[in-house]
């Protein structure tokens, strides 16, 4: 009884500063150093950012703090928003992908048009003539391939612009896996989880796909619930053509690692992803050539790939260090400092005129190069809401990738769920 | 002391966890109903917040996928409920047996729930997707198992069973501590009486263990009903709502449990106070079915 | 007769020894591949680890990670854990006790009313909650939100009703006499609790104990709503959350995580374990 009794003063002093410490800990400081709260969704740059931020907040007399969430089943920036947005605690900084997002908050984002960095940019996050978005990085994406298994093949990335050529080479290289060392052709990933790949990435080659940059015809048209069936036939033969040569595995169970690792050990030629997905493929230990080529979901051949801004950083109207917020994203494109943490150790590129260095891995190379010619397609996909890609298109992907149900099908779903936007 | 009085000590004793209780549990749940009737979304409202009746309520009724998410759960629990308790029920009659390592099977068996459900979910993902297709015994014996089309996670009832077999590994050894306690309770003398008349180890289950039991299973139902159906970690991150199905002419997410179809609901379509009249539906249902339940049961109590 | 039982008996301790190994099975997984890096884990689970140092190795990694900040979070966990499961068990435990002596309408009403408030589903009250805290710092300046005051709050006010329950069922069973006498040597009521029938509680609180621990040790949800993610004080969870939750998975980071995460409630339960099934005999069946 004695010895309970000791225990339990002993955790009532404990408690005490534990709750005195936690009080102090818990509320931003009011005191001598202000804080600038900063949430991304890149976990891949997190480490640089973060070491970046330290040394800029050193410099500038400013505590930055950098929150990162995100991934597939993580909290997204817009549930953290939420939840801190009915905490009455909204970051200074924070990042959104696109139009609908910048709907949902655009009551708390500030009008950014006056700032210097807007006529360096190409890549502006723009509302009613207002600039409210500064573009992190320009990333892309077409069919990354892996030059050396398509040389060992014969087959000419060049070829590879519209539906037919794309047909014709899988063909040919299902034939030579086991020479070539395949399971599959390509990799692909269509689980619930990888919604983000189908009915975010894939379906923007509906979208804007051998169409002039910006150009919204198709958007609007299938907002308005305006099918054009003939696009949408080739494009499901796209996805048939996908979902067809992907390892089956990773279509309907994989993950993003087993995805990216499939293509990072050469058991796949093709991967349908991004640039990002390097840093991936280095750690896996691939050393390879590689590079983008176009999507075939046309007959039409088309030239280029998908380049865009993929989010911006918004600043918080009602931030109480606007304009450390705002010196902070200057700073990104007007110092060296700002130019070697986007690029050598963020591994980003660009997406300021300003910056003269480039990054050394291969796909972003690619991006920089299709972009530098001018062949690039826009990034449509974020006019259509979260809750559309992710709740009605992400389970019809799934289902024509498990075989549930055909192309025809696929086609119907499609078209019924563009039907219902009106 | 005064049976039949509130003294002070009464109120006194009772005051923390009536404050911790409104504070935490009553409150919010008030403001939760008064949030599903309005057009709240925890976004900044220029317009501020409306009052919109029934709106949300009839507008998730009217949802397939809700409906959906709710004839799963039931299903989902039924199964779960019996796994749960079948595989508990069992293994406390083994470690309740003389054995050797008793204790060290009932701390095994145990273990499992020592794991986080988002931490159990995806080591389970990886035994689901990485781990069985690659098992040597089994893919020889059977070596179906490793075509992708066989994946557990790959096909929707599949994965509905996968779902109850993670959820039952975490959970059945902690029902298995209440049937244990309960055939510790039985006294000695049936099981001597048994003997002496021969009643075989069947008989005795029978007629001694089961009734003298029962009233285990009036909690344990209870704490199985409530634990299946307000399932959410293992769902997330195990399958993620994943693989679809259609229903209703509708394509959804093939094994989204209420409580996923509740947090999506909240976050993925924007409307919180939907989610807000969603829940107040789920606990609705919930505390029908519990009462049923517990009545059920109490019932078959006496009469056993 | 005596051969055949001895027989049976072995019998039953091989099957039991057996669905032990099948049921340990995840678990034996997790170890085998803590201490392997990633590609071997994915291309080979069930190989033997290289090098069986890898998981002390990755130990460090996970703490010295500033971004993990895993000492502070463990510390943090501990802090929460503790004085949530002190908390918890006096308030429930007091409460239920004058709940069961006192046997009034009124009584038997709150006591319902906390039951029956285990069904309330989580999601309806979780983002009501933060809005609610919220308003509590505004009108009174007690900040709840990102504290440990308010995490602890939140976790006795979401634990009592199943300990209440417990205790309630567990005092139900301890003779009234002993009460009686000690009021008639002239103990005042209050003492009664505290001396008397509070060390009579020790199955019980072990079983309270435990069930609590786990489910605070472990939860994610609750911490990221009222501490938030990336604040100063996180718990290990939210802390673990950062490997699992990027598009890359590192399982052998992840693995070894779940590893640390799960020795302390281990060491509790082994602990405890004596104590629970007599706790739980008495508890919850009643």
């Amino acid at each position: 009884m004695k010895k309970i009794l000791v225990v339990l003063v002993l955790l009532t002093a404990l408690v005490g500063t534990a709750f005195a410490g936690g009080n102090q800990e818990g509320v931003k400081d009011s005191g001598v150093r202000p804080t600038l709260e900063l949430l991304q969704n890149k976990p891949e740059i997190d480490a640089a950012l973060k070491t970046y931020a330290k040394a800029w907040g050193e410099a500038n007399g400013v505590d930055v703090v950098i929150k990162t969430v995100g991934g597939s089943v993580d909290v997204t920036v817009d549930q953290m928003l939420t939840v801190g947005y009915a905490a009455g605690d909204l970051p200074d900084v924070f990042v959104f992908p696109g139009v609908d997002d910048y709907k949902k908050w655009s009551e708390v984002i500030l009008d950014v048009s006056d700032q210097k960095w807007v006529k360096d940019t190409a890549v502006e996050f723009v509302y009613d003539g207002k600039v409210y978005g500064f573009p992190v990085a320009v990333e892309g994406w077409g069919m990354a391939y892996n030059a050396e298994i398509l040389k060992a093949a014969g087959v000419d990335p060049a070829s590879l612009v519209n539906l037919s050529a794309y047909k014709a080479a899988f063909e040919k290289m299902d034939s030579m896996k086991a020479e070539l060392g395949l399971d599959s052709v390509v990799s692909m990933a269509a689980s619930i989880s990888m919604s983000w790949v189908t009915a975010h990435h894939n379906f923007n080659s509906l979208l804007s796909n051998g169409l002039p940059y910006g150009d919204l015809s198709v958007v609007n048209g299938l907002l308005a619930g305006k099918v054009d069936m003939d696009r949408l036939e080739q494009y499901a033969e796209w996805v048939g053509l996908l979902f067809k040569y992907a390892d089956q595995a990773v279509l309907t169970t994989g993950d993003y690692d087993a995805q990216v690792g499939a293509f990072a050990s050469g058991k796949a030629v093709f991967l349908h992803q991004g640039n990002w997905a390097d840093g991936n493929i280095e750690g896996a230990g691939a050393t390879f050539k590689r590079a983008f080529a176009p999507h075939g979901s046309m007959n039409a051949a088309t030239d280029g790939i998908f380049v865009a801004a993929p989010a911006y950083y918004a600043i918080n109207k009602d931030s109480k260090v606007i304009d450390f917020a705002k010196q902070f994203l200057n700073d990104l494109v007007y110092t060296d400092d700002g130019h070697n943490y986007m690029v050598k150790e963020a591994g980003m590129i660009p997406a300021y005129s300003t910056v003269k260095l480039s990054p050394t891995s291969p796909l972003s190379q690619s991006v920089q190069k299709w972009a530098a010619d001018g062949k690039v397609y826009s990034w449509s996909q974020y006019y259509f809401s979260e809750d559309f890609r992710n709740n009605t298109l992400g389970p019809i992907y799934n289902q024509f990738a498990g075989g549930n149900i055909n192309e025809t099908q696929f086609v119907a779903a499609l078209k019924g769920a563009f039907e219902g936007l009106k | 002391m005064n049976k039949g009085k509130h003294d002070p000590i009464f109120w006194l004793f009772l005051a923390p966890a009536i404050i911790a209780f409104l504070m935490v549990i009553i409150i919010p749940f008030l403001m939760g109903i008064f949030y599903s009737l309005t057009d709240w979304t925890s976004r900044p409202q220029p317009g501020g917040l409306q009052f919109v009746g029934l709106k949300n309520f009839i507008e998730s009724i009217q949802d397939p996928s809700f409906l959906y998410s709710f004839l799963l759960t039931f299903v989902y629990t039924f199964i779960n409920m019996l796994l749960i308790n079948i595989v508990a029920f069992g293994l406390a009659l083994l470690v309740t047996a003389k054995l050797k390592f008793k204790n060290i099977y009932r701390a095994g068996f145990f273990l499992p729930n020592l794991v986080g459900g988002l931490i159990l979910g995806y080591i389970w993902q990886f035994i689901f997707n990485i781990v069985i297709p690659n098992l040597p015994v089994l893919s020889t014996i059977y070596p179906a198992i490793a075509e992708p089309a066989n994946l557990m996670l790959a096909n929707r009832n599949s994965a509905v069973m996968a779902i109850v077999i993670a959820g039952s590994w975490q959970y059945s050894g902690y029902i298995m501590m209440i049937y244990i306690a309960a055939i510790l309770s039985v006294p000695e003398e049936l099981f001597e009486a048994a003997k002496i008349d021969g009643a075989s180890p069947f008989k005795k289950l029978l007629h001694i263990t089961i009734p003298m039991t029962a009233q285990a299973f009036t909690i344990t139902l209870f704490l199985t009903l409530v634990q299946s159906f307000k399932q959410f970690d293992v769902n997330v991150s195990l399958t993620g709502g994943g693989p679809s199905t259609q229903f209703m002419g509708k394509f959804m997410r093939g094994t989204e449990l209420l409580a996923l179809d509740i947090y999506n609901t909240a976050f993925t379509s924007n409307s919180l106070a939907q989610s807000q009249a969603r829940s107040v539906l789920f606990f609705v249902v919930l505390v029908v079915i519990s009462l049923i339940q517990v009545r059920q049961n109490k019932r078959k109590e006496i009469e056993l | 007769m005596k051969e055949i039982k001895r027989s049976s008996t072995i019998v039953t301790e091989i099957i039991t020894a057996f669905i032990f190994l099948i049921f340990l099975f995840p678990i034996f997984i997790v170890i085998l591949n803590a201490g392997k890096d990633p590609f071997s884990i994915t291309s080979n689970p069930l190989s033997l680890p290289k090098d069986w140092f890898q998981v002390f190795r990755n130990m460090k990694i996970i703490w010295l990670d500033p971004n993990l900040r895993y000492g502070s979070s463990f510390f943090a966990s501990i802090i929460v854990t503790v004085f949530s499961l002190l908390l918890i068990v006096l308030v429930s435990g007091q409460a239920a006790w004058v709940l069961v002596r006192t046997k009034t309408k009124l009584s038997q009403f709150i006591f319902f009313l906390f039951v029956a408030a285990m069904v309330i589903p989580f999601q309806i009250v979780m983002l009501p909650l933060v809005s609610w805290f919220r308003i509590v710092a505004k009108a009174t300046g007690f900040q709840l939100l990102r504290t440990y005051s308010g995490m602890i709050l939140s976790y006795v006010g979401f634990g009592l009703s199943l300990s209440l329950f417990m205790f309630h069922g567990f005092i139900k069973g301890i003779p009234y006499e002993l009460e009686e006498a000690a009021t008639i040597d002239g103990c005042a009521k209050w003492q009664i609790f505290y001396r008397i029938i509070f060390p009579l509680l020790k199955p019980i609180t072990a079983t309270v104990l435990v069930l609590n621990g786990i489910w605070i040790w472990n939860d994610y949800l609750l911490p990221l709503l009222i501490l938030g993610k990336g604040n100063k004080i996180q718990t290990v969870p939210l802390a673990v959350a950062n490997y699992a939750g990027a598009y890359v998975k590192q399982w052998d980071l992840i693995l070894t995580a779940v590893l640390l995460a799960m020795i302390p409630v281990i060491i509790l339960f082994l602990f405890l374990q004596r104590y629970i099934i007599k706790g739980m005999v008495s508890g919850s069946i009643k």
